[in-house]
């Protein structure tokens, strides 16, 4: 039986894998494909921000901004200065990573719990402020518009699969830092810090680490995002993306490794279902979140095993034991 | 001047904070959209019961009172009671807040609400104008945080908040039911953070959004404050409303959120006990 041999979440990961894959060809319908690119990226944003707060523990909210550090400086650089977009989006990742571990890293080495919350979310919020204060390089409050696309000609199929591919390719790094030796430390320091410390984790050196790989990681998606959609504003640091990025993690569950993605599938093909609900949608969405909370807090990840162990037992049940 | 209203206003914002922090050690994340149900209410009951201003914000203040009562009945003291509460109360008040952001933008629209001002006029010292308005809210924030501390410090509700806010263990000892006065803290604070947004109301205009403005305000004076410290709070009140007048003075109102953060996080790498740290309530 090689059903039994493999596990079923893995074969469940390759057929949804494998459906995403040959879905233009089989259908490619151009909207629905737009949904899967937004779907990709924004999984890759809660996936980040899971590494950080799920996995590391640190209590971040303000992933959003370092998504939108890297989406503007990768506009910006690739829009006044012409420069190839693969060359701006590393760059806007490395602008991320430079910025966020500067102002919110560094100070986060001294602080703990609710007061890096605060910090991130304070550093978040006066980036739309920054950016209305400079008009000239980054338009203001009406946004950056007219960004290059990735190459000449680009059509909707193509940014299907390089957001796809780039999709695989960050989820694979975060897979591997989850299960390397850093992965470990960061776990270790979130479930003990002094035995951690005990037995030689650098927490300092680690957390440093947490925050650069993240805001990297976290800054070359929205370098993707803008380069995908044309223009950015800062209305994508509103308050909007935030919670759905929040509900995504917290439905698939916070700590659970492909958890975010799986949250990411309901909540950008659920939002735009909403959209029929018009202005009730945000209600609808904060009600979601209390409800999990309150009635679900293991997420989706924890109804999943649920399933997974009722199949186990229904087959075990099932054969006869050779006793009888 | 400006800069001592806004100061006075953020102090009776930061109260309502640093009294849940300083009990229950929660960070109320949905501290504004609490304030702004205050603010709704009481032009609720201006505009349609045709109430009089003392009276529509009593029974205001009544009515956050049960509510902050039922909702830590209903949802926060079962989450305060899981393993991860930290995170996850933080998250249910985000979402609790988004939620009734946009019931109150569904029913009253996104049309900017005022609530009258308390005194018309004012008067003119040589190049200073004062309105009545702001000098009466200046004398009511005032006598509002002398009956606050006589409340804390001298009745039993009061101090049973303090004991347990020093020392938990210690209080059960003594036999301070925990849970209800955990519970009262609660429905108190959500009081005070409906005043504030009354108040808040009355000096500037009042949207659904705002709360979200008012809240991240508010975390900046509790963390320069000291988590938990109401002198500390208020001390961080006026220093940041002068700063935020001098500021709009000589840079421009925009200027504002950045300098706050670089002071934000200066304060908390010199001193993360906040200015008047260690002192509970």
């Amino acid at each position: 039986m090689i059903l039994d041999l493999l596990n079923r979440k893995k074969i469940a990961i390759a057929l949804g894998l494998l459906f995403i894959a040959v879905y233009p060809v089989i259908h490619g319908d151009t909207y629905i494909m737009h949904i899967f690119v937004l779907f990709f990226i924004w999984a890759l944003v809660a996936s980040n921000w899971n590494l950080l707060m799920g996995y590391a523990g640190i209590f971040s909210l303000g992933n959003i901004g370092y998504f939108s550090i890297g989406g503007y400086v990768s506009g910006i650089l690739c829009k006044t200065f012409g420069w190839s977009p693969w060359l701006c989006i590393f760059l806007g990742g490395v602008a991320s990573m430079a910025l966020v571990t500067l102002f919110v890293g560094l100070p986060a080495l001294r602080l703990s719990g609710i007061y890096i919350a605060l910090l991130s979310l304070i550093f978040a919020d006066s980036l739309p402020t920054i950016l209305t204060q400079t008009r000239s390089i980054t338009g203001g409050a009406m946004g950056l518009h007219d960004i290059p696309p990735l190459f000449d000609g680009i059509t909707r199929t193509h940014s299907y699969y390089i957001t796809f591919v780039v999709f695989l390719v960050i989820l694979a790094i975060i897979h591997k830092t989850i299960n390397s030796s850093t992965g470990l430390a960061f776990i270790a320091l979130r479930d003990s810090k002094d035995f951690a410390a005990a037995l030689g984790v650098n927490e300092y050196k680690e957390k440093i680490k947490v925050f650069a790989l993240v805001s990297f990681l976290t800054g070359i998606t929205g370098g993707f995002y803008v380069h995908y959609l044309g223009d950015i504003s800062p209305t994508t640091m509103g308050i909007e993306p935030f919670l759905l990025t929040i509900a995504m993690m917290e439905l698939g569950g916070v700590g659970r490794f492909p958890g975010a993605v799986v949250g990411a599938v309901f909540i950008v093909f659920g939002n735009e279902f909403l959209r029929l609900a018009g202005t009730l949608r945000l209600s609808l969405l904060g009600a979601l979140i209390c409800a999990i909370i309150l009635f679900f807090p293991g997420g989706l990840m924890q109804f999943i095993d649920w399933i997974d162990t009722r199949i186990s037992r229904f087959k075990t049940d099932k054969t006869p034991s050779p006793g009888i | 001047m400006s800069g001592l209203i806004s100061g006075s206003l953020y102090a009776t914002m930061a109260l309502g904070l640093t009294i849940i922090y300083g009990v229950i050690h929660l960070f109320n994340f949905g501290h504004g959209i609490v304030a702004v149900l205050g603010g709704y209410f009481t032009w609720l009951l201006l505009t349609n019961a045709h109430l009089g201003l003392i009276p529509s914000i009593f029974i205001a203040l009544v009515i956050m009172f049960f509510l902050g009562l039922i909702l830590f009945k209903a949802a926060i003291s079962p989450l305060l009671k899981t393993p991860t509460w930290e995170f996850s109360t933080i998250i249910f008040l985000l979402g609790l807040g988004i939620l009734l952001e946009n019931l109150i933008l569904q029913a009253f629209g996104p049309r900017v609400k005022q609530i009258p001002q308390f005194f018309e006029g004012g008067l003119k010292i040589g190049f200073l104008r004062v309105n009545w308005h702001e000098i009466s809210l200046i004398l009511i924030v005032f006598i509002f945080i002398v009956l606050l501390n006589y409340l804390l410090k001298k009745t039993w509700f009061g101090q049973a908040m303090r004991a347990v806010a020093q020392d938990m263990e210690g209080a059960k000892i003594v036999g301070i039911n925990i849970d209800r006065t955990f519970r009262q803290a609660f429905a108190l604070a959500t009081a005070v953070t409906g005043f504030s947004g009354i108040l808040l109301a009355t000096k500037y205009y009042m949207t659904p959004h705002i709360g979200w403005l008012w809240m991240f305000t508010g975390f900046v004076i509790v963390v320069l404050g000291g988590l938990g410290s109401a002198m500390g709070a208020i001390y961080a009140a006026f220093m940041l409303g002068i700063t935020e007048a001098f500021i709009t003075l000589y840079l421009g109102s925009l200027w504002v959120w950045p300098i706050w953060f670089i002071m934000f996080v200066v304060i908390l790498l010199l001193r993360p006990q906040g200015l008047a740290g260690g002192r509970t309530l």
